[in-house]
């Protein structure tokens, strides 16, 4: 297979209530990355109505030349529009790649692109490498387990970037990129959206706190839950946390869900007491200064990120190591 | 109203994998369940099928015999019928040759909701739903949380759920396609009597027509790298329990 990447690498910026999202500085860092081993150019794609200051704030803050698309009545996202707008606008620039991010919002409208593009589609890029015949793509499976390496035969590629696997340089460039704005009409939509809105918990000792000890599907019940309160208890700034599955179940709140859907975390100590270590989980700790994590799945893929490994059964450990911890310091182990 | 259900079998999260020459293994012998987030959008259609006891709720799924297991599942929770497109060989794994030949499937069938798990568990690509939706040209909806039928009871009123706890409420005209996130209604157990019923009555089999070449191929499986020094504590449970504490220690972490 022989194809040429000549075109530009576009990546669709995300925003909510007026400000970019973290993600999409990620998108900009991928797609400079991309254009840059194939010798094409980054564009960055901001569509909303009253799109100007959100052009230019993406150009400031990434220095990639910057297409605004104003579109009166895109007040809020809305999948449908995006998909319409882009499948009419991108033909423009032929580009080989399109870079969504893999969220909500970004699987509600790349995937559909992709077919009415006629392109390849690969969802949830989290790193990428360079063979002969063009960009190979890593992305995880069952439950970060496995990764899959694939490879686009068939152009644009379309592709939803995991958030949180690309890193955007700390400090500004030098200059702001060049921004273009263009008008489109809103193409008509079938779906009525509301304005975003914020989910009223959120846990505050959460965000502040040094240490945090996170509960997985693997605690199994919720009085489980209460060995991990106490270990949370040694520490004097901790707070406990949970990944999705636990706070679906409602034995915590939502509040205290770490994860792409719930908070993100950066504590100085995290631990992941039977949590199995998908994207969805991690992209919410990574950033933790050190991570222990406790899982009887010698395999999970937790272990990958952890600073330090314990495959052991919580119920046993957990305990175990309360008791340890109450001890006197100088008693013999 | 006429609900389709999307449902995928998945490798269980425990599973063991196999690996030869960048190929994964014997995906027969690994256990195999519900994809646990069809599972939510099960539920989701039988919550609506319980207020309105004329619902009729279709399950589908493409892949070999051995997928009947879920369909089965399906019944027992409630479905009132299933479809296997079926796959004898299990080769149709793109998201696209699945949403195509689904498509192909449900476009004549009149249905008025099409609801899939947000992704599935093994995969994650979250790519059939949306796919199908475009295919068929439904209005659609990922990541939903909650459904209402509207007061129109022409459409749905919808809570998605978007990253760092948002969410947005949109309304869809039906027929549409919404795919579900987990939440807090809990799928439901199969009854017993279902899954007895459900056995006697054997899913509809559908021969799909042969996928267009696939657009993207997977070269490699292999395992993650590890980003971290991943330092294994070895021992009994107590020692690793000190080992563990005089690390900590160590670090002034406790």
């Amino acid at each position: 297979m022989s194809q040429t990447f000549s075109g530009p690498v576009v990546a669709v910026a995300e925003h909510v209530k007026g400000r970019l999202s973290p993600v999409s500085l990620e998108l900009a860092a991928c797609a400079r990355e991309l254009a840059s081993a194939l010798g094409s150019q980054a564009r960055l794609m901001v569509l909303a109505e009253g799109v100007e200051p959100l052009a230019h704030e993406a150009a400031r803050l990434t220095g990639l030349a910057v297409i605004g698309v104003e579109v009166a009545g895109l007040s809020h996202f809305s999948g449908e529009a995006y998909r319409r707008l882009l499948s009419d606008l991108l033909p423009g620039w032929s580009p080989c790649c399109v870079l969504a991010a893999h969220t909500t919002s970004g699987l509600e409208w790349a995937p559909g692109l992709s077919v009415r593009l006629g392109g390849a589609f690969i969802s949830g890029v989290e790193s990428w490498r360079m063979d002969e015949d063009g960009p190979v793509f890593g992305r995880t499976t069952h439950h970060g387990k496995l990764v899959d390496q694939v490879q686009a035969q068939a152009l644009p590629m379309v592709l939803t970037v995991q958030p949180g696997s690309f890193t955007a340089p700390e400090q500004s460039p030098e200059r702001p990129g060049p921004v273009e704005i263009i008008s489109h009409d809103m193409p008509p939509c079938r779906a009525r959206v509301r304005p975003v809105l914020e989910k009223p918990e959120r846990d505050a000792a959460l965000g502040a706190a040094s240490v945090v000890v996170a509960a997985g599907r693997g605690v199994g019940q919720q009085e489980n839950l209460e060995p991990l309160r106490r270990l949370a208890g040694l520490f004097s700034n901790a707070a406990l946390a949970g990944s999705r599955p636990v706070c679906d179940l409602g034995w915590l709140g939502y509040g205290q869900q770490v994860g792409l859907t719930g908070s993100t975390v950066s504590p100085r100590l995290y631990l992941a007491c039977g949590i199995s270590g998908a994207r969805q989980h991690t992209v919410g700790m990574q950033g933790a200064g050190f991570i222990v994590a406790i899982n009887s799945d010698p395999r999970a893929a937790i272990f990958n990120l952890a600073d330090v490994c314990v495959v052991e059964d919580l119920h046993a450990f957990i305990p175990t190591l309360l008791e340890l911890a109450a001890g006197p310091p100088n008693s013999p182990d | 109203m006429r609900i389709l259900c999307l449902i995928k079998q998945a490798s269980e999260p425990e599973s063991r994998f196999d690996l030869q020459q960048g190929r994964l293994l014997l995906r027969q012998p690994l256990r195999a369940k519900m994809s646990s987030y069809d599972e939510y959008a099960l539920e989701a259609a039988l919550g609506f099928k319980d207020a309105m006891p004329d619902t009729q709720l279709t399950a589908l799924t493409l892949g070999p015999p051995a997928c009947d297991a879920v369909l089965q599942r399906a019944l027992g929770m409630g479905a009132d019928q299933a479809v296997r497109l079926d796959d004898q060989d299990g080769v149709v794994t793109r998201p696209l040759a699945v949403a195509s030949a689904m498509a192909a499937w449900a476009g004549s069938q009149g249905f008025d909701l099409i609801l899939a798990g947000v992704m599935s568990e093994d995969a994650m690509q979250g790519a059939v739903g949306p796919m199908l939706a475009e295919l068929l040209d439904l209005p659609l909806v990922t990541g939903a949380v909650e459904l209402a039928l509207g007061p129109d009871d022409a459409s749905l009123v919808i809570q998605r759920e978007m990253e760092g706890g948002l969410r947005q409420e949109v309304t869809l005209p039906l027929p549409a396609m919404v795919t579900i996130n987990s939440g807090q209604s809990q799928p439901r157990y199969p009854t017993l009597s279902k899954l007895l019923k459900a056995k006697q009555t054997p899913p509809v089999v559908v021969e799909p027509a042969a996928p267009d070449p696939p657009r993207e191929v997977v070269i490699e499986t292999g395992l993650p790298g590890k980003t971290r020094a991943g330092l294994v504590l070895e021992g009994d449970t107590a020692s690793k329990a000190s080992q563990l504490l005089a690390l900590l220690r160590e670090r002034a972490l406790l």
